[in-house]
């Protein structure tokens, strides 16, 4: 599903250049579920967000399900993001003015999928990660939990192929983590793709794979499954 | 999707209700101003639209060339319409009118006066009016018929159905009501109520038969789509078919320019009256960009706070384009909220509105033009003020702003946001240094010298026995103690009427026209007003042994030289007068310019006002009572109707005094809605300097040293301000005074003044939220970080 080659990516100010990731490459398959790990400034962030289509790569090659993607332009990326990827995000990224219904419904309303069709699938997704009795909740109302449970039912809601968590756990007690944990477990055993940043090793044994980062280059690939 | 964008947008406005309020109140406020002004405007556009047959009628202007420069009159000879009519191809038909007469009109107990024309009956098919009894065919079929108003008609008869009746008009003459017509509205170039057969005036006035004299108004009514420019070219030199030695040159100008232009300088029309209609519309989109700044500087400046929310947007698939829709759809949905609390204050605000530009101007949230123009001025006030928070939002990066780095007010933006407050600063800088000035202009003209004293004098309309009697009337005035003189003219000292080129005087090249003013007077004329005599002496009381001798004034001396001006001698073709005495200049008919040559005729017959000089130091409205008894007892039948000079010498600073009220409310308005835009940015800026704050009172800064650290940006952008404003304030004013000959010298105190004004005002806006913010807890400060 993911093919990436010598993938550079280099943060230039006035004094300084910082190298992020350094000709770079890695494949993921299909239904696969691999763990980024390494220090602060590895460039595990970057790499996530080129993926993510959030970024684009200074040069180097990005292939995502056959099509060459690393230079497309931010309508393109746009699209291609709200069809296909899912964020999950350390700090759950919700939107203080929308419900917790309103904001999972947003990556459909994007989408131009009809209400009807829209309100079907989102009490679906909310009732799977169990938070439907809270709907009509605003997210400052919630736990951390149930900030990042809605968060997650927000990156699944248009099933997409691929979902890129960037530290899920990392504003979560241990029981919410887990919880969250064997969510985005479950999901990759239904197919969903999953690429997550993570500093925790509990968290990466969830993971199929886990690819080890230092100064924009992976060092170690270990294989769990 | 819009549902979304609706709810996302109500719930970012209630949570943010100060800011809203801030945004929704200036906008307000901006939009009822311009409602205000546009609304002024449009009666001013419409001016004469009451006339269906607006686009055909013209009125015949009269220029005349004296010494190299050219008057314009609406003077025209008796004859010309007549004439014209059957000898110029294109016109349709012709009217002639008086100048407006006031006349007294009695019904039994009733005596009023009221304000009419004589005209030629086809006045009454050319302008359309509109019978509600008669008809325009046959109203004037009798010689003394009059055509009144519903008003008139309903203040003497209780009704309208008055045809065939009776009214008595100056105690001389009765009149059959032919006709009624409805009531003309107030943006109309005439003001009558009664309209006479021009043949009565006629018979009166034998002298307006002749061709060389201009007395009355010619109206033309041209075939539609005529050629104007041949019927000018025939008319241009229609006197000289007419007889020899004539001066004037006539054309037909259009009626839709009378309100906005109808100006002459020299023979050219020069912008009228549009120069307020543009200026104050100017101002109009002026306010409503202040408000907009406010709105984007808010915006933009607060925008830390909704940088996540379009962070998460993008991520889940929302392309700039959709955004950048939200966010002008927000701002539409405020200009629109702004609109309809701006109706609000336009209905509270227009009784107001209304007598400070004398007019009743109402609006309709039915008519369509009213309901439109608001909706068009909230959709461009939406556009303007959302465009640009709009693009700067929706061009932030959601890997930026999910990481939760603070978004940093990009150099561009903050350059942007300063800039912004500098203009509007400085508009409201240029405004307040305007105010003043127009303000000291006219108390400068108003306080001038005019040569006389106009204080104590009032003046009436001679009638019934006021010009037989009147002498017996002056003495019994002066027998009350309160009267110190009393003297009648032709014209009321302000405003001389008229003139002639015709005068000749040895030495003086008679191939060359001087145009001078000419007034008769009785012989009290110079003591009542408190003229000077330079030279020479006085009238003689009885007013048959001057009647070849006249007094001119210093201007005409000059122009005819030499020493001693007393003495020589005047001609008028065969006539011969000789100069008695010179006095001092006086200024009448534009307060702004010096005084023109004048020649003053011992002559009581053509006399038409009654001016009395009232004794200063008593008490004027008893003065006045005691002054009333005389005139009505020697004066039965007629109203007492005094006016007083000082009232009349108002009426010429009309135009201005409105421009400086109008002024100063705007600039006050403008100044309160820049201060609301800084009030809410100090707001925000003091809120993202917690930290700071914080930091520094630990670190041991007085609550004093903190306010004036968050208050000193502002204050510096203020100063710019002044920098910019001042030399364009500067140059609008002093183009502004050149078209006055009698003006002020603008200071620089006024610059310091307007300056100090405008940074006082947005220190007190500023401090109110650095003080809040020095004063607060530092521990509360951190910990909220």
């Amino acid at each position: 599903m993911i093919k990436i080659k010598d993938l550079e990516k280099i943060y230039r100010t006035e004094e300084v250049e910082t190298v992020a990731l350094n000709k770079l490459s890695f494949n993921v398959k299909e239904g696969e579920f691999v763990a980024v790990m390494g220090p602060s400034g590895c460039g595990k962030s970057t790499l996530l967000n080129i993926l993510g289509l959030l970024d684009d790569p200074d040069s180097g090659s990005f292939i995502f399900n056959g099509i060459e993607v690393a230079h497309f332009n931010e309508r393109k990326r746009a699209d291609l993001r709200k069809r296909n990827i899912g964020f999950v995000f350390q700090s759950f990224n919700l939107i203080d003015e929308l419900t917790v219904f309103e904001n999972v419904e947003l990556p459909l309303i994007y989408l131009g999928v009809k209400s009807d069709e829209r309100k079907k699938r989102v009490e679906e997704v909310l009732d799977k990660v169990q938070i439907m009795h809270r709907k009509n909740h605003y997210p400052q109302q919630l736990s951390g939990g149930q900030q990042q449970r809605v968060a997650v039912a927000r990156a699944v809601v248009n099933n997409p192929k691929l979902i890129l968590a960037d530290e899920p756990t990392g504003n979560l007690d241990s029981s919410n983590g887990n919880e969250v944990m064997q969510m985005l477990t479950e999901l990759n055993e239904q197919g969903t793709t999953i690429v997550m940043v993570t500093h925790s090793e509990h968290d990466a044994r969830y993971s199929h794979r886990i690819i080890r980062m230092l100064d924009g280059q992976t060092v170690t690939e270990n294989i769990l499954v | 999707m819009f549902k979304n964008y609706l709810k996302t947008t109500f719930r970012n406005l209630w949570k943010n209700k100060g800011y809203t309020f801030l945004n929704i109140f200036g906008l307000a406020i901006g939009i009822a101003c311009a409602a205000l002004i546009f609304l002024w405007v449009e009666d001013e556009i419409n001016y004469n639209d009451y006339f269906s047959n607006k686009e055909n009628l013209y009125k015949i202007k009269d220029s005349q060339t004296y010494d190299g420069t050219t008057f314009t009159f609406d003077a025209t000879p008796g004859p010309l319409a007549g004439n014209i009519k059957s000898e110029i191809p294109g016109i349709k038909n012709t009217a002639r009118t008086t100048w407006g007469n006031q006349s007294l009109f009695s019904l039994d107990d009733k005596n009023i006066y009221e304000q009419g024309m004589y005209v030629d009956s086809s006045f009454l098919s050319m302008f359309g009016l509109k019978f509600v009894q008669g008809s325009a065919a046959t109203a004037f079929q009798q010689l003394y018929s009059i055509v009144i108003s519903k008003k008139m008609a309903e203040k003497f008869f209780g009704s309208t159905n008055v045809v065939g009746k009776s009214l008595r008009s100056d105690n001389k003459q009765n009149y059959v009501v032919s006709g009624v017509i409805e009531d003309l509205p107030e943006n109309v170039s005439f003001k009558f109520d009664w309209l006479a057969p021009f043949k009565i005036f006629l018979v009166q006035n034998d002298w307006l038969q002749q061709w060389g004299n201009n007395g009355v108004v010619t109206y033309v009514e041209v075939v539609p789509n005529a050629n104007i420019a041949s019927i000018n070219k025939k008319l241009y030199n229609y006197l000289d078919t007419k007889g020899s030695g004539f001066n004037a040159k006539f054309s037909i100008y259009p009626m839709s320019r009378w309100r906005m232009y109808d100006t002459w300088k020299n023979g050219k029309e020069v912008a009228g009256r549009i120069t307020f209609v543009n200026l104050f519309s100017l101002i109009a989109w002026i306010i409503l960009i202040i408000a907009c700044i406010n709105f984007m500087n808010l915006s933009t400046a607060r925008s830390e706070q909704r940088a996540r929310e379009v962070g998460v947007r993008k991520v889940l698939g929302a392309g700039k384009g959709k955004l950048v829709v939200q966010f002008i759809g927000e701002s539409l949905i405020m200009a629109l909220i702004s609109a309809v609390v701006a109706i609000g204050i336009v209905y509270l605000a227009l009784p107001t509105f209304n007598s400070l530009v004398e007019k009743h101007l109402l609006v309709h949230v039915t008519n369509p033009v009213h309901v439109g123009g608001l909706l068009v001025i909230a959709l461009i006030c939406g556009l303007i003020a959302g465009s640009y928070p709009a693009f700067y939002l929706s061009s932030f990066n959601p890997v930026t702003v999910l990481k939760g780095l603070k978004v940093k007010s990009s150099v561009s933006a903050g350059f942007i946001r300063k800039g912004l407050v500098i203009a509007q600063f400085s508009i409201s800088i240029i405004l307040i240094i305007s105010t003043i000035l127009i303000y000291q202009q006219i108390h400068h003209v108003k306080n001038r010298d005019l040569g006389y004293n106009k204080e104590s004098l009032i003046y009436l309309q001679v009638q019934g026995n006021i010009k037989p009697h009147f002498n017996a009337i002056k003495n019994d005035l002066l027998q009350t103690g309160v009267v110190k003189n009393a003297s009648l003219s032709r014209s009321t000292v302000l405003q001389l009427g008229s003139n002639t080129g015709d005068f000749q005087w040895q030495g003086k090249d008679p191939t060359k026209q001087i145009l001078i003013t000419v007034e008769s007077v009785s012989p009290e004329y110079i003591p009542t007003m408190g003229m000077h005599i330079k030279q020479g002496r006085d009238f003689y009381a009885d007013v048959k042994s001057d009647s070849n001798n006249v007094i001119i004034n210093e201007t005409l001396a000059k122009i005819i030289g030499g020493k001693n001006i007393p003495g020589s001698v005047l001609s008028q073709g065969d006539t011969k007068y000789t100069v008695v005495g010179v006095i001092s200049d006086f200024i009448y008919n534009d307060m702004y310019s010096s005084s023109s040559p004048l020649i003053l005729f011992a002559d009581t017959a053509g006399t038409n006002y009654m001016t009395i000089r009232l004794n200063a130091k008593d008490n004027i409205p008893a003065s006045l009572a005691r002054v009333e008894k005389v005139i009505k007892s020697d004066n039965p039948g007629f109203p007492f109707e005094a006016k007083f000079v000082d009232d009349q010498f108002d009426q010429f600073f009309k135009a201005e005094t409105l421009i400086g009220k109008l002024a100063s409310v705007f600039s006050v308005l403008a100044i309160f809605i820049s201060c609301l835009g800084l009030f809410g940015l100090a707001a925000y800026t003091a809120e993202r300097r917690t930290k700071e704050i914080g930091i520094r009172k630990v670190l041991g800064a007085s609550a004093k040293g903190l306010a004036g650290l968050l208050s000193k940006d502002f204050l510096y952008l203020v100063a710019i301000s002044c920098i910019l404003a001042f030399p364009l304030a500067w140059w609008m004013m002093y183009n502004w005074l050149q078209k006055y000959a009698y003006r002020i010298d603008i200071s620089w105190t006024i610059f310091f003044i307007a300056g100090l004004l405008a940074l006082l005002i947005a220190l007190i806006t500023v401090s109110f939220q650095a003080i809040k913010v020095a004063l607060s807890n530092p521990v509360k400060s951190l910990r909220s970080e």
